[in-house]
Parts: C-alpha cells; structure tokens; sequence
C-alpha cells in the first residue's frame, strides 16, 4: 500500500503538464505579482508579498488537488487498470484511500516551492509559530479539493474529466479570490467569494499571516465542503467500481 | 477439491441473457479452455470468476469460496481485454506495484523471464509496442503467482510470433502446477494449448471435452483427394464415410473412420488417387456445427 502511494506520487511526478501548470505556474505568478505589488500592504497592514505567497500557495495546491486527483483517476477507471488492481489483493477502499493521500503528499511541492521563493526572494519571514499552523491549514484544507477531484473523476469519462476539472479550478482559483485579492472585488464578487471553499481556504493562511490566528467561519467552511464533497466522491466512487 | 465451479449460473443484462444456465467443474492444474464466438459469454463468465459482476443467479465458486474471497486472498491472476497500464511508470515500476499487492508473489526476476521482459525493465508502458504491452499485462497477470490464472482472449492484438511466444510464457506458467482458464475465438488456440475444451455458445455450454473428443463428436474427420473427372458414385458406400462432397474436382469425404477410408480407397476402388490429404484437425467444424445447433 505504501509502495503503491510511493509509485502514484512518483507517477505523477513524471507528468510534464503537471509540473508546469501546478509547480512552475503558481511560483512564476507569484514572482511577477509580488514584484509589483510586494511592497504595498493590505487593509490589514499585511504586506502584498505575503498575502500573495498565501494566494499563489492556495493556488498551487488547489491546482495540484485537482490535477493529480480528477483526470488520472477518470483515465484509470476508463482504462481498466483500475480493474487491474481491482483484481489484486488489494481492497478497494485502499484504492481511493491511496489516490487521496498521494494527492495530498504532491501538494506539499507547490506549497513549500512557493513559500521558499517567498523567503528567498521576497525576504518574507515570520516566526515557526506562524508558519507551521500556516503551512498545516494550506495543507490539511485541500481535502474538498481532492474530494471534488476524485467526484468528477468517478463521475465523467477522462475527456469530460480535463475541462470539468480545468473550469472547476479557474473558478475556485478566481471567484475565491487567489489570482486577485477579494478586496478588489465588487459586492457580488464577494457574495460569491464568501461561499466558495477556495477563499476561505485561502482565509485559513490569510488570517495566519496577519497574526490574527484561524478563523472559526473559515475552518467550519472548509471542513463542512471536505464532508460534502468527500461524501460526493465517497459515493461516485461506490457507484463507478459496483458490482453489477 | 475444483479449483472453478459454475453452478446454474445465469447473468442477464436487462433484456440479453448473456449466460445462461451455465454448470461446470475445472479441476486444479488444467488448462483449459473456454471457446466461443463473439459475444458468447467469455468476457462475462470470466469477470464474474473475478468478482467484477455478479450472477443474476446461481454461484460461482473458487476452491469452494465466493471469488471475492479469492481476489483477497490472491489466488487470482487475469489478463482482462483492454486493460491499459499507467503510461508514465517503467515496466519493472509496474510488475513491482502490482505483485507487492499479494501476499506471496513470483521473484521480480521470474517474472521478467516468464513474460520475456528482461530486455525492457527500464521502458516507459507509453514507449511499448501493442505486442510488449501485452506481455507487461501478462506479467502482471502472473506477478502475484496466482493458482489461477485466467485469460480474456489474450492474443487479440499480437502478431504471429508474438502469440508462439505468448504461448511459451503460457504453458512455463501452468508448468507449475497452476489452473489457466483462458477464453479464446481462435480454434487453433484451444487445440493446441489446452488440455480441455469447453464451447459456449449464446451464454450456454455447447461442448466440453479435449479437442479430440470434440471433433469426434461432431462426425469425425475429413480426407480429401484430387477426384478429377472420375466418378464419385460409390464414395459415400466406403468404410466411415458420413458424407461426400464434390467440388472443382476435389473430393472430401467425411469419415468417423480415417483409416479404414483410406484403405478402402486405395483396395476397394478402381480410382487414380492423387494428392490425398487428412485433415483431422478441423475442430472449426465441429465448432461451427456445436454452435449452430444450440
């Protein structure tokens, strides 16, 4: 099982598009933003160059959630090799369980990538009691992610899977407020802001960083979008490998 | 005990019966097997062996357990139609994965050998020609050393050496003992590489035998001879001889009697017999035959 979780991560790593769209993407975004925007600060006093490693964090983990879970996992079921490890000892509960913590473990690249540039380039520094329930939140929040990843997976065929997952990240990544900050939004934007898992994830580091601890609603959001959706892929799952 | 067991199963897809009342016992160690034209029911008895589908009734039991029991325990090895690999792995990355699953799996080095991979451990599945990826599924099959081993048409997509070869890799699996079930629509593959033959046909059993007593069965053997323009009359009266049939100046006799055909020709005819031929093994008839009438 963790030769199995080993061999998927592994996998992944080797995906070109993956490496670009989820590590390359989020860092060079974030080194073109905070160099025009890094010195100003935010309502809060929080300096761009901070809130933006959170967003552009946010960004890359959500991206790699949705890239690592959504289409390799249509394209295996369509393809039969999930029946390949179907047949095998394996239970298929352990099958999603493992796509769910390979998906988590190739977060962590696009999260700490991020972060260092922040360090080294942008001379963020804050103390190790607000990084690690930083980096901790950005991580743990990514279950609804992967969840919505694994939903879409299981319901639509690896063709459907590509722009469904594609639309469903832009979404998230935008109307959350990651590739622009919520502030800059109207109000309805910032209604809609308001339900998105994506910007309370986001909240969860933004919060942090401004040294005002984690937010209860943001948690409450998150946690309540990680029940629903990983009930929706919990489900989906079900329904794809039945036996009929 | 049986290693496979069929007991009245039947698996109806909405209206389409696609197996219908099948009952079979395959003993432990035997390769056998399961002969039938397109949309016979092989696919579907064999993902029922493997759990994948349920019957709609009846049992299906593998050393006297449910197969779901089996899969967990491992007993299990299959080489299913279209089962594609994960492109971005190696060929040992993939045989490693899967045979790490089970609880007492073949040597990675046996393994290479038996599917004749040794040359290609380090290849990418997406660098693989359709022949090499066949062997990799086949590997897979085998990693886990299942007792069992079944096999969904395996050759579908090999080239003539490919399949010699395949077969090779075959018989040195169930060398050891081990049960192959293996579904196929190509009579000479169920001739030569089986001990026991069973034909379905429209979800039922139609025949289950070794090839001999399945073309036996089905009115023997042929012998064919170059007639020219000399007369027929008389051939259908000679020794085992079912039926005549004449045409371009070739005769063929259907004979349950080969020898005793040939004697007579030659003794009890006045006839210039010229480029006679035995063709025994036409197991297609007898297929044809066992899959018309049912």
């Amino acid at each position: 099982m963790l030769f199995y979780a080993k061999t998927e991560a592994m996998r992944m790593l080797r995906n070109r598009r993956y490496i670009i769209f989820v590590v390359v993407f989020p860092v060079v975004l974030y080194l073109i933003n905070a160099n025009i925007y890094g010195k100003q600060t935010d309502g809060a006093g929080v300096r761009y160059s901070v809130v933006l490693m959170v967003s552009m964090a946010a960004y890359g983990a959500l991206a790699s959630s949705m890239m690592s879970s959504a289409v390799p996992w249509a394209t295996e079921r369509q393809s039969g090799w999930l029946r390949q490890l179907q047949i095998t000892p394996l239970p298929n509960w352990m099958i999603i369980a493992t796509k769910l913590g390979t998906a988590m473990l190739l977060v962590l690249p696009s999260l700490l990538l991020v972060a260092v540039v922040g360090v080294v380039q942008q001379g963020v520094s804050m103390p190790v009691g607000q990084w690690v329930p930083l980096m901790l939140a950005m991580w743990l929040g990514t279950i609804p992610f992967i969840a919505l990843g694994l939903a879409i997976g299981s319901l639509l065929t690896a063709d459907a899977a590509q722009p469904a997952s594609m639309i469903c990240m832009f979404v998230l990544a935008i109307a959350g407020g990651l590739w622009f900050p919520p502030e800059v939004f109207g109000e309805t934007m910032r209604t809609v802001a308001n339900v998105m898992p994506s910007y309370h994830y986001a909240s969860l580091g933004w919060s942090i960083v401004a040294g005002h601890g984690v937010e209860l609603t943001d948690v409450l959001v998150v946690a309540g979008w990680a029940v629903v959706l990983g009930g929706a892929a919990a489900y989906l799952y079900r329904r794809a490998t039945v036996r009929a | 005990m049986n290693a496979i067991v069929f007991d009245q199963v039947s698996k109806r897809y909405g209206d389409v019966l696609a197996v219908d009342d099948l009952s079979l016992a395959i003993e432990p160690g035997k390769t056998v097997a399961l002969l039938g034209p397109n949309g016979a029911g092989k696919s579907t008895s064999i993902n029922m062996l493997l759990g994948l589908l349920r019957p709609s009734s009846g049992t299906v039991t593998i050393h006297g357990r449910s197969p779901e029991h089996a899969v967990r325990a491992g007993e299990l090895g299959a080489m299913l139609q279209n089962g594609a690999l994960i492109p971005e792995l190696s060929v040992k990355e993939l045989i490693d994965l899967v045979r790490r699953l089970y609880p007492d799996p073949l040597p990675l080095e046996e393994i290479l050998k038996l599917a004749d991979l040794s040359e290609l451990v380090k290849r990418r599945a997406n660098k693989l020609s359709g022949g090499q990826t066949q062997r990799v599924r086949f590997a897979l099959a085998i990693a886990g050393a299942p007792k069992i081993l079944l096999l969904d048409e395996p050759t579908a997509a090999m080239d003539v050496e490919s399949r010699l070869r395949f077969w090779a890799s075959m018989h040195d699996y169930a060398a050891g003992g081990r049960t192959v079930l293996f579904a196929t629509h190509y009579l000479e593959e169920a001739d030569e590489h089986s001990d026991r033959v069973i034909v379905i046909a429209r979800g039922r059993l139609a025949a289950d035998g070794t090839a001999a007593e399945i073309k036996a069965g089905v009115g023997g053997q042929v012998v064919r001879f170059t007639l020219g323009d000399q007369p027929a009359a008389g051939l259908d009266r000679l020794p085992g001889v079912t039926a005549v049939e004449v045409a371009a100046g070739t005769a063929t006799l259907h004979t349950s009697d080969p020898d005793a055909t040939v004697a007579a020709l030659y003794r009890g005819t006045e006839l210039d017999i010229r480029g006679i031929q035995l063709a025994g093994a036409d197991l297609e008839d007898a297929f044809l035959a066992l899959t018309r009438e049912s």
